[in-house]
């Protein structure tokens, strides 16, 4: 990764690290008020309307406790973040800003879970000659788009429509469902492509590319629109065999980087919908809940704040994927059979995972409905 | 050239298929819940303290329950009656049935042997303007004796969806005629003790897929014990 790369990155991690940490600060300030605070129950009352107190979760082994202690943490997240909303009735300009700081924490935290695009977005950029800029591009995008699907589809339902909660829920099923088959298309697209381009390769009838000069990541701007045809230089004969002095071999590391796939909107505005057009559970929840506080814009306002922390997220994922891909390439220091099976490996591999990762979401989509 | 081609060939793939694996893995670790639930759980006993039925009262977190009432109040009166939410109750516990009722009945001792359920019955929804509540009553499809081994009864959603925690006040009791006896208890899944590794494992690979078994991990258990006050 070049240097300006690697500084964006870095100034995105601390900034959404200092972030987290103020949001935790504030959630901790809200904590000593009781869970069902906002609910009228007189204290100490037994009162058959407050919420009973589970056990708390526990599971068996080391790994269970982390498990465990992330599910608690989670759900006083969420408890909170249902309080800030009622809050903001009392105390709307403390509650606003809780609320955001909130959002934006649970929208980091929740991107880990699944249907965010994380594998998606990651296994794409690594498939693909996609630089560190362009992965935090297609993650914010990505994110950005969920929220407007969540904020339109309960917007346009509950609001225009009348329609009820279940309704909500059913045409937020559809479209994962049919975000899930577009990502298994995206990946057979993908697979089909670099797979062709590599068999070509191996068959050793496709003239090799040579690109200019080996400008890394960080700038976004060197498109080869299109296949690699466009870029024959005539160089017939097979890189593979020979030795150079170090220093030398950055043609062929060039070379190897057309094992990827190249990079073009269409396909990048392709994996951006098809992550984009499912709307995030999380948000869905906070906004019917916000409206039913007579909030929406509240809750509109959470949704996007939690999306930014989604996108921060995936595009902090997406790059750590991009960087293990550059740590893959150097470990082979100049040898070119080892960059051209890096290459490969990214290519090929990326493709599979998006294609399994959409089929078995897509079947798993289709089951029974479920009843919560 | 064409045999050393072959060769790499067969290499891309076991790493292309490792990389898969290892994102698969990766993946396995992030399933969370949407739903929270609260369990109270009424262990129905007939004669001779058999078990009959389990009569639940779940109660759901505040954001499902907006989402779940939202629209139900037909009238408009700013009430949800009972009435209004029974068209939801009925379809809370109709599709529960392709979940086993997230209600899993089986001697002690024996986790693959589960003992029948029938539907639901005597179904309603309870709502306080904050939570709503479920309630429901799931026969035995036989009544259980309960003088040998002690009955367990686990509530949780394999696939984590939701996630079950019994109530920490009365979580479960008992009811019947004569429960004289009898006791009802919850244990956790205690921290201090390995991991089932094989429901780990199955849970790792399945986790990808609609059968996964993530949430068994955190599965919460009442067991019922009689002794025979007869004898």
């Amino acid at each position: 990764m070049s240097g300006a790369a690697l500084g964006f990155v870095r100034a995105l991690l601390i900034a959404g690290l200092a972030l987290l940490f103020v949001a935790t600060a504030v959630q901790a300030e809200f904590k000593p008020i009781s869970p069902f605070a906002g609910t009228e129950v007189v204290p100490g009352a037994p009162s058959a309307f407050a919420r009973p107190a589970a056990a708390p979760f526990q599971a068996s082994g080391p790994l269970g406790r982390v498990f465990a202690w992330v599910l608690d943490k989670q759900q006083s997240l969420q408890r909170t973040l249902a309080m800030s909303v009622k809050s903001l009735k009392t105390d709307p300009l403390r509650g606003a800003i809780t609320l955001a700081l909130l959002s934006f924490v649970y929208g980091v935290l929740h991107a880990v879970g699944p249907g965010h695009g994380k594998t998606i977005i990651s296994s794409y950029v690594v498939a693909n000659e996609e630089t560190v800029r362009r992965g935090v591009i297609i993650s914010f995008i990505a994110a950005g788009l969920q929220a407007l699907t969540a904020v339109v589809l309960v917007g346009v339902l509950l609001i225009a429509l009348g329609a009820t909660g279940l309704q909500v829920n059913a045409w937020s099923n559809q479209l994962e469902s049919i975000s899930y088959a577009m990502i298994a298309l995206v990946g057979l697209y993908l697979l089909l492509s670099q797979a062709k381009s590599i068999w070509r390769r191996w068959q050793g009838d496709a003239p090799v590319t040579v690109i200019e000069a080996r400008d890394d990541n960080g700038h976004g701007d060197h498109h080869h629109h299109a296949q690699q045809d466009h870029h024959h230089h005539g160089h017939d004969e097979h890189h593979h065999n020979h030795h150079h002095a170090p220093g030398e071999a950055c043609d062929h590391m060039v070379d190897a980087r057309q094992l990827a796939g190249s990079i073009s909107w269409r396909k990048m505005m392709a994996v951006v919908f098809s992550v984009g057009i499912r709307p995030c559970t999380g948000a869905i929840l906070v906004l019917v809940f916000a409206l039913t506080q007579g909030l929406f814009w509240a809750g509109v306002a959470a949704t996007f704040a939690m999306a930014l922390g989604t996108a921060i997220t995936v595009a902090v994922l997406a790059t750590l994927a991009l960087g293990s891909r550059e740590l893959a390439l150097r470990l082979g220091g100049t040898n070119s059979t080892w960059a051209s099976m890096v290459w490969t490996t990214c290519a090929i591999g990326g493709a599979i995972i998006i294609l399994l990762f959409g089929v078995l979401m897509f079947m798993a989509s289709l089951g029974p409905t479920r009843p919560f | 050239m064409l045999l050393r081609g072959a060769q790499r060939h067969r290499w891309h793939l076991t790493l292309a298929l490792a990389a898969a694996g290892s994102i698969g893995l990766a993946q396995a670790a992030d399933a969370h819940p949407h739903v929270w639930a609260t369990v109270h759980s009424e262990i129905l006993l007939g004669a001779n303290h058999q078990i009959i039925g389990i009569r639940h009262s779940w109660t759901f977190d505040e954001f499902y329950t907006a989402m779940a009432v939202e629209g139900l109040d037909t009238n408009k009166d700013g009430i949800y009656s009972k009435e209004e939410l029974q068209p939801l109750a009925k379809v809370n516990v109709e599709s529960l049935k392709d979940f086993d009722y997230f209600t899993f009945v089986h001697f002690e001792g024996e986790e693959d042997k589960m003992l029948p359920l029938k539907p639901p019955v005597d179904y309603w929804i309870d709502y306080d303007k904050n939570v709503l509540t479920l309630h429901f009553t799931l026969p035995l499809d036989k009544p259980v004796d309960t003088h040998g081994k002690p009955v367990q009864v686990d509530v949780y959603d394999p696939s984590f969806f939701v996630a079950f925690g019994f109530a920490t006040e009365k979580p479960v009791t008992l009811a019947g005629a004569d429960s004289k006896g009898c006791t009802a208890e919850i244990t956790l899944p205690d921290p201090e003790t390995a991991a089932d590794t094989k429901a780990l494992t199955e849970s790792f690979f399945s986790q990808l897929g609609p059968n996964s078994n993530f949430g068994s991990q955190f599965a919460q258990t009442a067991t019922v014990k009689c002794k025979d006050s007869h004898l």
